[in-house]
């Protein structure tokens, strides 16, 4: 323990607590537009509870169910969505900065693959807590991170940013159809994770994101430390080296923080493909190249997906919901198409 | 008349050109007033491959008929085909297993078949109607059909209807980059991935028996099959494998360049859209059947392409091989973890998902087709 903390103090001269230029005015408005898409989120729904009644509720009135629906359903929801775009946009840019890919994203990699399948093992083999399921959905995203390394490293296919994409959708839908068979032996784990396997934030309680926070700031943490030999890494692994870091150990940190996110966010909400594409795309768009700064910015706008993902998902259908991850791949989709269609593919 | 070396009448018993090495040479004398000769030339390694693949079909088909939760002696079998044997017995053969072997028949050629036209018109392996998005467009249609958007059409005409919007789309959008090469494949999977959110939206709209009933159809399976669907599957397929071994001739020469295969007299846009029909039509039509069953339009041709002669475009070989293999899929569904019986979708997907990252990643990938 000791060694592993002197090991990150290590990093740390590297690392200066110094605000990336620029990035200030986009990510407080940014974070605004998170609020009133949280406040959006709190005051609309699929239900009864109309945007008059929850008002009275949060100005301390309001009749009981109104209460129940506000306190106990919409927030913990809405914190919950803030948690998984957090993850989700992070782990994305993350992925993308290591792979130097623009398309890397966990769930077309199949790293969300790997978390569910994992949780789906877990609960065939009896597990029910909501910490194991989200240690084995981490692990399960360690595996599938690894595989995808290992992909990357093999020689020619790294540099074809399509064909990684090509071979992480093969490996999500093994996966996938590895996850229905197991569901199949087991009626009661099929009938607990049919909802959670499309993804979806709804009927998710606050110990579930509570479960989780001790791994996102481990993550956090970890992030902040190899912002910097990120970015030194996307000017090719030799630069990095004779900057003075240590490519294979930023990339093995990288693994373990995507990891540790994207099996939180699986936990939670299942797995939603797409944030992780479209949240670093936009970010670099608002940034430019500068892995630091877009990592900044993908702290608002994941949430802001996904909370207002969140929000359509009940409107659009009501009285009914859809899953959050339909939505997601509606909006997600096009975006791949585009960044595919484009002349000339960006390299990062 | 008589100055040109090689003309038909030459073709006599006397004269006869030699057929060149590994093909044989069928001629025939027609039988009319004035014997005119004709004759085809056939690739011994293609029809040798064929008939080992009939004869494996063949026998895979028996032990289809044969094996599952009651387990029929050889014997047994075939005094049921003859009309013999217990009512029990015959009825499990005749009205259980043998439409289902019918169905397995049917959809796996319609898929290894329209895998194998797309293949060679986007001259690329990965291809096919399955991953590009096309069936994940027919299911999302027919998915909206069966679960009741208030006019119900027919699932075969909205299955083919899905098909046709998604396969127009992925080529919509590929019109800047071309056909070839993996962007073309990536924007597929991008529409896939939107028909694919699609069905799901549709099946979290409708009660939860109706989206129980419709979930193994999602993943692709034989065991509900509407008998309306088969019939229509049963004449398409037969008239498009009719047009795709037509069209065969002129795909074998549009492997290569465009400007070879135009060279050589072949209209390639029309062709090209002609392929297209026909591929979209089969996989349509298989969709209502069997739902998105994976990977077999991947295998089945990547099967008889191994098997076949390079020369040609191995039609009736990948109708064989995909049947084979939607025969034998399904046969290990229903045996393996016998009572459950897992969905053919998914025993396709564990056995081709390996060998699809295989052709991905191995070194030295050669993949055009």
């Amino acid at each position: 323990m000791r060694i592993a903390l002197m090991r990150i103090a290590e990093c740390l001269p590297a690392w200066r607590w110094r605000r990336p230029q620029g990035v200030a005015r986009p990510f407080i408005v940014l974070s605004l537009l998170v609020l009133l898409a949280g406040l959006a989120s709190v005051l609309l729904g699929a239900g009864e509870v109309g945007p008059g009644r929850a008002i009275a509720v949060l100005l301390g009135g309001g009749d009981a169910e109104a209460r129940f629906v506000v306190g106990s359903l919409r927030l913990p929801r809405t914190l919950i969505g803030i948690a998984v775009g957090v993850a989700l946009g992070v782990s994305g840019a993350l992925l993308q900065a290591m792979t130097r890919n623009p398309l890397a994203e966990p769930g077309l990699l199949g790293v969300s693959a790997g978390s569910a399948f994992a949780v789906a093992l877990a609960l065939l083999l009896g597990a029910s807590a909501a910490t194991l399921r989200v240690s084995a959905a981490q692990l399960g995203a360690l595996v599938g991170c690894l595989c995808v390394l290992s992909v990357v490293r093999m020689r020619g296919v790294g540099s074809d940013p399509i064909r990684l994409v090509l071979a992480g959708a093969a490996f999500s839908a093994l996966l996938a159809s590895f996850t229905s068979l197991l569901l199949l032996f087991d009626q009661r784990a099929a009938d607990e994770i049919r909802f959670w396997v499309i993804g979806s934030l709804s009927g998710r309680r606050i110990d579930d994101l509570i479960a989780v926070l001790p791994s996102l700031l481990v993550a956090g943490v970890i992030v902040l430390a190899i912002a910097r030999p990120l970015a030194a890494l996307a000017l090719g692994e030799r630069v990095a080296s004779g900057l003075g870091h240590r490519p294979a150990r930023v990339r093995l940190l990288v693994i373990l923080a995507v990891s540790l996110l994207v099996g939180a966010a699986t936990a939670i909400a299942g797995p939603i493909a797409f944030v992780g594409l479209v949240v670093p795309f936009a970010a670099r768009a608002l940034a430019g190249p500068d892995i630091r700064r877009a990592l900044w910015l993908c702290v608002p706008l994941g949430p802001l997906m996904v909370v207002s993902a969140d929000v359509l998902s009940r409107l659009l259908v009501a009285p009914s919901e859809m899953p959050l991850g339909v939505l997601t791949a509606i909006c997600g989709a096009p975006v791949l198409v585009a960044v595919v269609r484009a002349r000339r593919m960006p390299t990062l | 008349m008589h100055d040109r070396t090689l003309d038909i009448p030459q073709l006599s018993d006397e004269v006869r050109v030699p057929a060149p090495p590994g093909s044989w040479r069928l001629a025939w004398r027609w039988p009319v007033a004035e014997p005119r000769w004709a004759s085809v030339l056939v690739e011994r390694r293609s029809v040798i491959a064929n008939l080992l693949l009939t004869v494996v079909l063949l026998l895979s088909s028996l032990m289809y008929l044969a094996v599952g939760s009651v387990v029929l002696g050889p014997l047994e079998l075939l005094a049921v085909l003859r009309g013999e044997g217990d009512m029990v017995a015959a009825f499990m053969v005749h009205e259980l297993r043998l439409p289902r072997l019918t169905a397995a028949w049917l959809t796996g050629a319609a898929f290894a078949v329209a895998g194998c036209l797309m293949q060679t018109l986007a001259r690329n392996r990965l291809a096919t109607p399955g991953i590009i998005g096309i069936d994940n467009g027919a299911t999302a249609f027919a998915v909206a059909s069966v679960v009741g958007i208030s006019v119900s059409l027919a699932p075969p005409a909205m299955a083919l209807m899905g098909a046709a919007t998604a396969a127009a789309i992925t080529f919509g959008l590929a019109v800047g980059g071309g056909t070839r090469g993996y962007r073309f494949i990536v924007a597929g999977i991008g529409v896939g991935a939107v028909f694919g959110a699609i069905t799901q939206l549709l099946l979290a709209r409708v009660g939860i028996d109706t989206a129980n009933a419709a979930y193994p159809w999602t993943i692709g399976t034989l065991n509900a099959r509407p008998a309306n669907a088969m019939v229509v599957l049963a004449v398409g397929l037969a008239i498009g494998l009719l047009l795709a071994m037509w069209l065969s001739r002129s795909l074998s020469l549009m492997r290569f360049s465009d400007a070879v295969a135009q060279g050589l007299g072949i209209v390639i846009q029309r062709r090209r859209w002609q392929v297209l029909t026909v591929s979209v039509l089969l996989t349509g039509l298989a969709v209502a059947v069997a739902g998105p069953v994976g990977m077999v339009g991947l295998i089945g041709p990547e099967i008889a392409r191994s098997l076949s002669s390079r020369r040609g475009v191995p039609i009736i070989g990948s109708a064989l091989a995909g049947a084979l293999v939607m025969v034998l899929s399904d046969l290990v569904g229903r045996v393996l973890l016998a009572p459950i019986e897992l969905p053919v979708g998914i025993v396709t997907a564990v056995v081709g998902g390996p060998w699809l990252l295989w052709i991905l990643l191995r070194p030295a990938s050669r993949n055009l087709v």
